[in-house]
């Protein structure tokens, strides 16, 4: 377990809440976390580095593996079998960063790669050394100015410092890291639409099988893992894969990062174990803003299902969430209070989705677009009893029948939307317009923060 | 004739253009390989298992790599499965879901088009899961469709039209405005191709045709999600109205082969601007043919109404054309109802002016012409048939006791045996106009000695003939640089046979033609071309000529029956 696995506490940095105990926070917010010199003095930096080139990679994916660790982006994939898959070929093969932190309410990646970018780079480094990797690629979010300056300097110093570039710390491997900017895309963030547009083409994703690992970019064998997977890396070498086994459950290990915005006392980045329940995350973050009731939750990010005051004595785990009908996603917790209206959140929600779909595969295109416009007219009150109706229908013929999972998550807050506040929807019917609005008196500001969104 | 390659017949069964596949049954393909090696016998028990699938009760054979449609195209199935992004001759995108399946053990169900075939598969691709996913996507794909069909050029074949038939839902619950694309709703693409992109039900096949066949990739889906637009790639924007989107772009499509873009849209949102609002695809006639505009012998389908044709489609055939055929082929049939097209017999008379004659005057005239001669020189251009070069050899002898030279003639651009032929584009255009210019070498025909061409260097004074037959059938440049002017002595007679155009008799020529036979364009008649590759393919006529035109055949049987009766007299 190790001496930084301590009793949760929390502590107000910078004015963002965040766990002060931990496996990536612990110095998150500490002045110059991102240099070099902090890193490798304060949370002993490349250390596990050193440790693994006298390492077989085989050991190394073993340990991975025993550490339960499942990939952070979203789909949870355990991260130690995915490395085992790679192709043992003479092809060249790349490591490929995903950044392209883009799911609405997440921003953990955000806070990882501006405060800490040398624990990505060392665990990039690793997984380099473990998949026999020699080129690899951070693929940022175009939006992320700032953190590709601080993740540019970072590389440059750990250039500087012989940890990257040929023969690392004098052993024979050598391994180069270079730094793509999307263009804004929140389709790019799906492994294989990211490798096309890493390839210079429009991010759309491809059809599976192949996968990426015997087909990725350039046609070669890639392994893309998301930011916190490659961060909690050296950790887990260092610590070793039982400690970090031993934070999560039996199915998943470790902690997690968790974005909680919305209506939340304290929102900002939390590092808990994967065994809290949602309740317990949202009285750790000082409950619900102003005193107010819960309403509903959203776990996984805007593509995640959502819940209901009353579901969420859920653990945060992968499993856990998948069974309560939602998932984990990239951890995003967004809460919203009893003043929130559900389908004006679901309308803005599919307003992201349907401006975002690829547009390839029929249904998704057609699909997203469709769903938008129906919860946008249910908004302004021209909902029809019949559209109520519709809406499963159209999310049952989209659903789990495109290139990619864009459509499935379309249809999770849309569908568990009107499945649990069918009531709210009717009510929108049947006053022919929003009771929020309606009972509140106008608001000045909402019909012209509505017409901006449409 | 003794050709060593296999004879084709243009197949006279209807195939739907976007339908014909490369996919052979894999039984045929063997029993080639047995032909050719018989000895390997053994070696076939060794060979490994037969990858077997089922589809729908069948057992299908495929070959490893094979995706479900191709095997069920190996299986003569494919039709079973619908479609719109997957194309046989492109590569797979897989993005319509429209070729659902469902295979048993499989949780959901798989899009035939990118899921590989494996041994022992078996696939279902009309039970109750199927259909109910195919109505979503028609459902899907006609929320933001037009539904303009009576003014659509593409109704009749229109792929949307047909699946909405089979799988459609009858009414439509999308009850919001429909998407429209203002700058787009009738974009001229280039002088060939015209976009509305209103229809478009990105499918892609046009981009992935620009990619892969063409190479020119000029073709490109601007945006993303609902609002993909098809934009030209190569547009370049005036510096002085750059606000302004309508304007066309001062490069548009530049491919030889933008008819093919027409014909691979399932749907009515590229249009070849030749044949829109020309015809009702549904009373067009279709007679398989092979166009003659060069010598690579394109399979095509000739669509027609009353003997008038409206367009020519290519026909798959893997060894000559694959699914594609260039645009000057495409357009080529304006020729045969050119209005400058002679067809009545005419004769040069003193004044140098054509009168027309009846055809019994000009035959007789020919017919003593040739009796007469003591040296007659035949030439056959090069975009005569093998059928008619042999009646030539075999007839004029009959007709004439003088010396009798038969050569051929080719004369578009710098060719003027099959030896200067060459490809003039990476698919299939080739340098020699001409559709039988093999066919008339390997009827051992030498080709027209270059001095009877008049600006040829050539200077030796071999043109002794009496009598000059050029015969022809549209294509062949007979005479120098595309005109008609012969090196000839000057008491010499010549007949031209076939089909001329008013615009090349100018006065020079004027001075040598005797008289004008007119003859059948390809469509026309019935024959045989060996195309560049040496392959010979038949062909019979598409439609009746409406003119006074003779076909060769005819004319031989008048001269040689009225020549018998004379003996009688």
């Amino acid at each position: 377990m190790g001496e930084e696995v301590k009793r949760v506490k929390r502590i107000k940095a910078e004015g963002k809440v965040v766990m002060d105990y931990s496996i990536l926070t612990k110095f998150i917010y500490e002045k110059d976390s991102h240099t070099i010199d902090f890193y490798r003095e304060k949370s002993s930096g490349y250390k596990a580095l050193s440790k693994v080139l006298t390492m077989n990679p085989e050991t190394i994916i073993d340990e991975v593996k025993k550490s339960n660790l499942r990939g952070r982006g979203g789909a949870g994939f355990p991260t130690g079998i995915k490395w085992s898959l790679r192709s043992k070929d003479n092809r060249p093969k790349y490591l490929v960063c995903n950044g392209d932190e883009g799911e609405p309410g997440t921003f953990k990646d955000r806070l990882l790669l501006s405060r800490l970018p040398h624990n990505l780079i060392e665990g990039m480094i690793i997984a380099a050394y473990a998949l026999s990797t020699h080129i690899g690629y951070v693929y940022l979010r175009g939006e992320f100015a700032k953190e590709y300056r601080v993740l540019e300097a970072a590389i440059k110093e750990a250039y500087a410092a012989r940890f990257l570039g040929k023969d690392i710390l004098g052993s024979s491997f050598s391994f180069d890291l270079y730094l793509y900017r999307g263009a804004g895309a929140y389709i790019c963030g799906e492994e294989t639409g990211l490798l096309n547009s890493l390839e210079g083409k429009s991010g759309r994703p491809r059809i599976k099988p192949p996968y990426p690992a015997q087909f990725g970019v350039f046609g070669m064998p890639t392994c893309v893992n998301n930011v916190e997977t490659f961060a909690v890396v050296p950790w887990i070498i260092r610590e070793g894969a039982e400690a970090f086994a031993n934070i999560g459950t039996e199915k998943s290990g470790g902690s997690r990062l968790f974005s909680v915005s919305g209506h939340i006392t304290h929102p900002g980045v939390y590092e808990l174990p994967l065994t809290v329940t949602l309740r317990e995350l949202i009285d750790k973050c000082g409950g619900v803003r102003d005193g107010k009731k819960l309403k509903a939750v959203i776990p996984g990010g805007a593509s995640s299902a959502i819940l209901t005051h009353q579901e969420i004595d859920v653990a945060m785990d992968f499993d856990s969430l998948v069974k309560a009908g939602t998932m984990a996603g990239s951890g995003a917790v967004i809460v919203l209070d009893e003043t929130v209206c559900i389908v004006e959140a679901a309308s803005i929600i599919l307003k992201f989705f349907e401006h975002e779909s690829c547009g390839q595969c029929s249904q998704c295109r057609e699909g997203s677009h469709w769903l938008a416009r129906i919860f946008h007219r249910i908004e302004r009150g021209e909902g029809t009893t019949s559209d109520l109706n519709l809406i499963p229908e159209i999310c049952s013929n989209m659903a789990g029948q495109t290139i990619c999972a864009f459509a499935d998550a379309v249809t999770g807050p849309a569908l568990s939307a009107i499945k649990k506040f069918k009531k709210e929807f009717e009510e929108h019917v049947f006053l022919k317009g929003c009771p929020f609005k309606i009972n509140n008196g106008p608001n000045p500001n909402g019909e012209k923060e509505l017409s901006n969104v449409f | 004739m003794s050709f060593n390659n296999q004879n084709i017949v243009v197949n006279k069964r209807r195939m739907y253009i976007n339908y014909c596949s490369d996919k052979k049954p894999l039984e045929n393909l063997e029993d080639q390989e047995n032909l050719e090696n018989q000895e390997n016998q053994e070696n076939q028990k060794n060979r490994p298992l037969k990858n077997k699938i089922n589809i729908d009760g069948k057992e299908i054979e495929f070959l490893p790599g094979d995706t479900i449609m191709q095997a069920a195209e190996r299986g003569g199935i494919a039709h079973k499965i619908p479609r719109y992004c997957y194309h046989p001759g492109l590569p797979i995108a897989g993005s319509c879901r429209m070729c659902n399946v469902e295979i048993e053990k499989a949780s959901k169900l798989m899009t035939a088009c990118s899921t590989p075939a494996s041994n022992g598969m078996v696939v279902h691709t009309n039970t109750s899961k199927v259909q109910k996913a195919c109505t979503g996507v028609m459902e899907f794909l006609l929320t933001n469709h037009p539904l303009d069909c009576p003014v659509c050029d593409q109704a009749g074949e229109c792929e949307l039209q047909e699946y909405n038939y089979e799988y459609g839902p009858g009414t439509s619950r999308f009850s919001e405005t429909k998407r429209v694309f203002t700058n787009a709703t009738t974009k001229r693409l280039s002088d060939k191709i015209t976009l509305n992109m209103n229809r478009c039900i990105n499918c892609e096949r046009c981009i992935r045709f620009e990619e892969t066949i063409t190479k020119s990739y000029e073709l490109v889906m601007l945006n993303r999600s609902w609002e993909k637009e098809l934009t030209l790639s190569n547009y370049e924007s005036d510096e002085n109205d750059k606000d302004d989107e309508d304007k066309m772009p001062t490069k548009g499509l530049t491919s030889s082969y933008q008819g093919c873009l027409a014909d691979i849209c399932p749907v009515g949102a590229l249009t070849f601007n030749d044949f829109r609002f020309q015809k009702r695809v549904w009373f067009l006639n279709r007679q398989p043919s092979i166009c003659d505009a060069c010598s690579k012998g394109c399979n095509i389908e000739v669509h027609f109404e009353n003997d008038i044709i409206y367009r020519y489609t290519p026909i798959f055939n893997e060894k000559v054309n694959r699914h594609w055929m260039c645009d000057r082929g495409r357009i080529s049939y304006h020729d045969v109802e050119d209005s400058g097209r002679i067809t009545m017999p005419f004769m040069n008379t003193i004044d140098s002016h054509l009168h027309s004659v009846e055809w019994m005057t000009v035959l007789s005239y020919l017919k003593s012409t040739l009796a007469i001669a003591k040296k007659v020189l035949i030439i056959l251009g090069t975009d005569s048939t093998c059928e008619e070069a042999k009646l030539f050899i075999n007839r004029i002898p009959s007709l004439s006791k003088g010396e009798v030279k038969v050569c051929f003639y080719n004369g578009t651009g710098d060719v003027s045996s099959s030896k200067d032929d060459e490809k003039i584009d990476y698919l299939l255009q080739m340098k020699d106009q001409t559709a039988n210019t093999k066919g008339l070498e390997l009827l051992g025909i030498p080709p027209l000695e270059t001095s009877y061409v008049p600006d040829s260097t050539d200077n030796t004074d071999s043109t002794d003939s009496d009598v000059v037959i050029y015969f022809r059938s549209g294509r062949a440049g007979v005479g120098g640089r595309g005109g008609l002017e012969l090196k000839l002595k000057s008491s010499a007679s010549l007949f031209l046979w076939g089909v001329f155009y008013k615009k090349e008799l100018d006065k020079a020529a004027l001075k040598q033609i005797v008289a004008i036979i007119p003859g059948l364009m390809t469509v026309e008649k019935s024959g045989t071309f060996i195309n560049c590759d040496s392959l010979s393919q038949s062909f019979t006529s598409a439609i009746t000529h409406k003119g006074a035109a003779l076909p060769a055949d005819v004319i031989f049987q008048i001269m040689i029956l009225e020549n018998r009766s004379a003996i009688r007299s």
